[in-house]
């Protein structure tokens, strides 16, 4: 355990260090800060458009950074031969995973807690009615870092047998598909015209590809006097999926790096 | 005296594209004894770096065995007891040099920073472990890299390429702390093609060439066999024709001048003798060791890298004499 | 060393048949639960590739925004086609647009009309449907709730039963604006339900009175002295119309403005002048202006047709592009000294009326419960002051004594082909009392009939002083 947080904190610090995160993360707090132009669009619903905006926001930069942070991960230690130096150690491939990976959503955590912060100071000066609803849009980067976490694992998954520029585009299209299908989905199994295949096809995609889309609560919380029903229960069971989910990636993982040479 | 590490018959094999096999390490038998300084030669891809990820248990043998310290390579007790300093690492840049090493004593499950202390102390690395390696010289990186490998005190250490690229003077203070080990019983396996480092520190070598050992054993032995070159002027054709003629040895003549290089086999006084009694005026007597150089050359003739090598290292020459 | 690999594959398999189950039984649904759903319609056909990709981004609501901003500007230059399918896609992606919900439904049912500005009414289903889908997606709030019960109250005008119930949906929720509350009495009237008025205006003066005690501000006073207007209008109408008298049993001991019913003396003739151009004319012998009598000309076999109205919500549906197959034109005949006499040329709107049927129904209907007050004075809140000898109708709409009569009409006849091609024999069609005019009789004087009315064969007998119709006082529209 000792050796899985050690590698873990590495990372973090390595991670918070990296350029290309740093200005993605400052370009996603660039668009917080400059999201109150944006109410303008909608006279009624200055608040839904600012919120929604800045949740689509913190999903997005989250969703790049989490990619771009996890699928350089490994391929870098390996290239810079650091991981010699640690696999010849008492370290087992297993632990220098899940180290990396508890690094990676510890950054993540970080650079999502700053971008939140953010968009509740601006929240705080151009919405001073609303104030009180803060604690509430809360949930929603909450439920996106379970996202992130799940997108992680799978990039991770991923990173143990692709190079980074393809997993790059592996990762963001299962992350877009992931995303997607939920509406396609629905639209799919409710149309009465489509062949049984083809609603088959899209129940394997549906329960095999990640579910990314539905930690995305933002409807719920940008909408004043609608809220999730039971949702104690359905945050407990998403971060359920997601966990169950995170272990199926990291062990595929692990397997696959185990037998790895590298 | 036990074997540090020992490998029989250890093969690595990769498919190359086209599904064509290549043993990039071939039915190789390697013994190290504990406590002695082991070097591992051979030109660039030769399969050196393979054999010690194998013995690190990085990866897998295709085929064979191996043992380090008595146990299977990706053992982690094994890897408690040795370390590992790699060709040309990148620690984490971010990373002070202090840090480095308490994140790497970590691992170990080690804490104890008065232990990183010291080891960087040794290296000669007090002055500057606060400062973060992405502003140390390479011979800073390469020391830090040793420190970090005496963390755990281990009993064996490989060392692939430990004074690669580094400044003579980083390159001096590498292989005196290389020689430290020795004194301290450790044993240390190392890999490189700085022949004069190996034959000056180490006991005894393998060659590899091409994922095969053409030569292992003790230097004393492996380098046994010299010769001596003799210098004469004023030599008459007769008397040069007259030793010709007596051959097993090599000469050149011309204007007087005799030049013999007389191989310890054949009795030198006698030609020595044949010369001053012919009037000749013998101007210099120098027994040449055999070198390293000459038999790693020798032992990977056949290999056009060699060959190139050989060429590289024939104009070289009097700059690693100059050096000696 | 190498790992164990069958317990880490078994756990492997078991937590991705766990998430899998997880995802498509529990958290699936369950989140779909939070994005109600629109009634059909690909609504993503509409989006480009990059609107598409923004909004699975997690943008939704805001090109729901930037969507709604760009339907406004189809408003203005009357590009009313385009707005649809932007108002469909809104809706889609931020299902809690409760304006452009509002507006949708305004827009399909009130927008689209023909040259002679009748409204193409084979969008109200899926305006209906746009409300229910809006409503439920947005239970929370009385809004759209009210707007589907306008719908039904206003441009329907019919059907009140539907007003009371949405209208009553309404009122459960919190955000009930006091100042709409009132319109509920005015559906109740509409519906026959005169008691759940009276309790209705009482309650809800009762709350008025009590706001303004609490809160002294001219609002709350308003709003009390409306209401106290309304009820006392009520219940003078319900003595003086006999309504009381009804349920005491002795109506018929008594004199009421509604006794002995009018007979309006209906006849109609529709005269096909040119393809597709009638001339509806015929006679009403109610005095008074501000009678208007529905005309409804529709394919016989108008799917969910029912009389003088079709079945409102019958999509289930928002369909935007409605049947365009079927016909079905929907006028008020305007009564002016006891006569109409109306030109409809539907020969210039072929994608509203195709007369595609072989075989059509014209259908009058006058329905005293949509009549104004004054006329009501007459006619009773249910039509017990009115009468016809041809053509009164007890049954089509229960408790109310309406006009109904039928013309059967071909779509030769209607489109002057074959044996009704415009130099042959002029198609038309009348009902059997239908008397031509004799042109001299011309009376412009607008009588009302007196509280005591006198025999309503002598609608010439002494004229009274006019009656002002009281004014609704009720605040009713949404301000459009």
């Amino acid at each position: 355990m000792n050796v899985i947080l050690s590698i873990a904190k590495t990372t973090v610090g390595e991670a918070i260090r990296r350029r290309v995160l740093l200005v993605i993360l400052l370009i996603g707090v660039l668009f917080l800060v400059i999201a109150p132009g944006l109410q303008t669009l909608s006279a009624r619903q200055n608040f839904a458009v600012l919120t929604s905006f800045a949740l689509g926001i913190i999903q997005l930069t989250s969703a790049v950074i989490a990619i771009v942070l996890t699928v350089y991960m490994i391929p870098n230690e390996i290239e810079r031969r650091t991981i010699y130096t640690i696999l010849s150690k008492p370290v087992q491939r297993w632990q220098f995973i899940l180290g990396k990976y508890f690094g990676a959503i510890a950054a993540l955590a970080m650079m999502m807690a700053l971008m939140s912060v953010a968009f509740f100071a601006v929240f705080y000066i151009v919405q001073p009615e609303a104030r009180s609803q803060i604690g509430n849009i809360a949930k929603g980067p909450m439920m996106f870092f379970v996202q992130m976490s799940l997108l992680a694992a799978v990039a991770m998954l991923f990173s143990t047998f692709v190079a980074p520029i393809v997993n790059m585009f592996l990762s963001g299209g299962v992350y877009l598909v992931g995303t997607l299908f939920n509406a396609v989905f629905q639209t799919i199994s409710e149309n009465d015209q489509l062949p049984g295949l083809v609603k088959g096809a899209a129940g394997v995609i549906y329960t095999v590809v990640p579910n990314f889309g539905q930690f995305n609560i933002s409807n719920p919380l940008i909408n004043p006097g609608t809220e999730i029903k039971g949702e104690t229960l359905f945050f407990v069971q998403l971060a359920g999926y997601a966990i169950l989910y995170i272990t199926v990636a990291l062990i595929i993982a692990v397997i696959v790096f185990d037998r790895r040479e590298v | 005296m036990s074997l540090a590490i020992e490998t029989k018959n250890l093969t690595k094999t990769y498919k190359a594209r086209g599904g064509k096999s290549i043993n990039v390490v071939n039915d190789l038998d390697l013994q190290v004894k504990s406590g002695e300084i082991f070097g591992f030669l051979g030109p660039n891809g030769a399969g050196k770096t393979t054999t010690i990820k194998i013995l690190l248990g990085i990866i897998y043998p295709s085929a064979g065995t191996a043992s380090v310290l008595g146990r299977d390579p990706g053992d982690t007790e094994v890897h408690k007891r040795i370390s590992y300093l790699p060709e040309k690492p990148y620690y984490y840049e971010h990373m002070t040099g202090r840090e480095l090493m308490l994140y790497y004593a970590s691992l170990f499950g080690i804490r104890d920073a008065a232990l990183c202390d010291k080891l960087l102390e040794r290296v000669n690395l007090s002055n500057d472990k606060n400062r973060p390696i992405s502003q140390y010289s390479k011979g800073m990186q390469q020391r830090v890299g040793l420190a970090q490998s005496l963390l755990n005190n281990p009993e064996l250490i490989f060392l692939d390429e430990p004074t690669g690229g580094l400044d003579p003077i980083a390159h001096i203070e590498v292989r005196d702390l290389i020689l430290q080990f020795r004194e301290e019983g450790k044993t240390v396996f190392i890999s490189s093609h700085e022949l004069s480092d190996i034959e000056r520190i180490c006991d005894r070598v393998a060659i590899i060439n091409k994922g095969e050992i053409v030569q292992q054993g003790s230097l004393d032995v492996l380098l046994a066999g010299g010769s001596t070159e003799v210098r004469a002027e004023s030599v008459s054709d007769s008397l040069a024709s007259t030793l010709r003629e007596k051959g097993g040895f090599t000469m050149s003549y011309s204007s007087g001048v005799l030049l013999a290089e007389i191989p310890d086999t054949v009795n030198q006084n006698e030609i020595i003798d044949t010369l001053r009694s012919g009037k000749a005026n013998v101007v210099s007597v120098i027994p040449r060791r055999r070198r390293l150089e000459d038999l790693f050359i020798e032992s990977v003739k056949d290999d056009n890298v060699a060959k190139g090598r050989k060429l590289f290292n024939m104009v070289d020459k009097g700059d690693q004499e100059e050096k000696v | 060393m190498k790992l164990k690999r069958t317990p880490l594959i078994a756990t492997a398999v078991s937590a991705f048949l766990g998430a899998g189950l997880l995802n498509t039984l529990v958290t699936g649904p369950h989140y779909m639960d939070q994005y109600p759903r629109a009634l059909g319609g690909n609504a993503t056909e509409n989006l480009s590739p990059d609107q598409l990709l923004v909004t699975i981004a997690g943008f939704r609501e805001m090109v729901a925004g930037i969507l709604w901003v760009r339907a406004d500007s189809f408003f203005e230059e009357g590009n009313y086609d385009a707005i649809l399918p932007i108002i469909r896609l809104v809706t889609w992606l931020d299902p809690r647009q409760l304006d452009v919900y509002a507006t949708g439904m305004w827009h399909m049912a009130y927008n689209f009309t023909d040259e002679e500005s009748r409204s193409d009414r084979r969008y109200i289903p899926s305006a209906v449907a746009l409300g229910r889908e809006g409503s439920q997606n947005n239970d929370y709030t009385y809004e759209l709730f009210f707007e589907t019960g306008w719908l039904f109250y206003h441009k329907i005008d019919d059907d009140y039963g539907q007003a009371v119930k949405w209208w009553e949906a309404a009122h459960t929720k919190k955000d009930m604006q006091t100042a709409r509350r009132n319109i509920l009495a005015m559906a109740y009237m509409r519906n026959g339900q005169l008691n759940d008025t009276t309790r209705l205006y009482r309650d809800l003066l009762t709350e008025a009175e009590e706001a303004f005690e609490g809160d002294n501000v001219f609002t709350n006073r308003q709003n009390r002295d409306t209401l106290e207007s309304n009820y006392d209008n009520h219940l003078m109408r319900m003595v003086q119309r006999g309504n009381f008298a009804q349920e005491r049993g002795d109506f018929d001991q008594g004199l009421y403005d509604t006794k002995p019913p009018f007979d309006v003396r209906f006849s109609a003739r529709v005269t096909v002048t040119d393809s597709k151009v009638l001339q509806v004319e015929g006679t009403w012998g109610v005095q008074p202006v501000g009678s208007r009598i529905r005309m409804v000309l529709r394919d016989k076999d108008f799917p969910n047709a029912l009389p003088a109205q079709m079945v409102w919500d019958q999509a289930d549906r928002v369909d935007l592009d409605p049947p365009k197959d079927i016909t079905w034109v929907q006028d008020g005949l305007f009564v002016r000294n006891q006569r109409f006499n109306r030109r409809i040329d539907l020969s210039r709107d072929p994608t509203m009326y195709p007369f595609r049927s072989e075989n059509y129904i014209i259908e009058f209907y006058y329905n005293p419960r949509s009549a104004p007050p004054h006329i009501q004075d007459k006619f009773g809140f249910n039509g017990e002051g009115m009468t016809d000898q041809n053509f009164l109708n007890t049954e089509i709409r229960p408790g109310t004594r309406v006009l109904y009569a039928t013309l059967e009409i071909t779509r030769d006849q209607l489109l002057r082909r074959g044996q009704y091609a415009l130099d042959r024999e002029t198609p038309i069609v009348q009902t059997k009392n239908f008397v031509a005019p004799s042109g001299a009789a011309v009376n412009d004087v607008l009588e009302v009939p007196g509280i005591r009315s006198a025999q309503p064969e002598q609608p010439q007998a002494r004229p009274e002083r006019p009656r002002i119709p009281p004014t609704r006082t009720a605040p009713t529209s949404t301000g459009r």
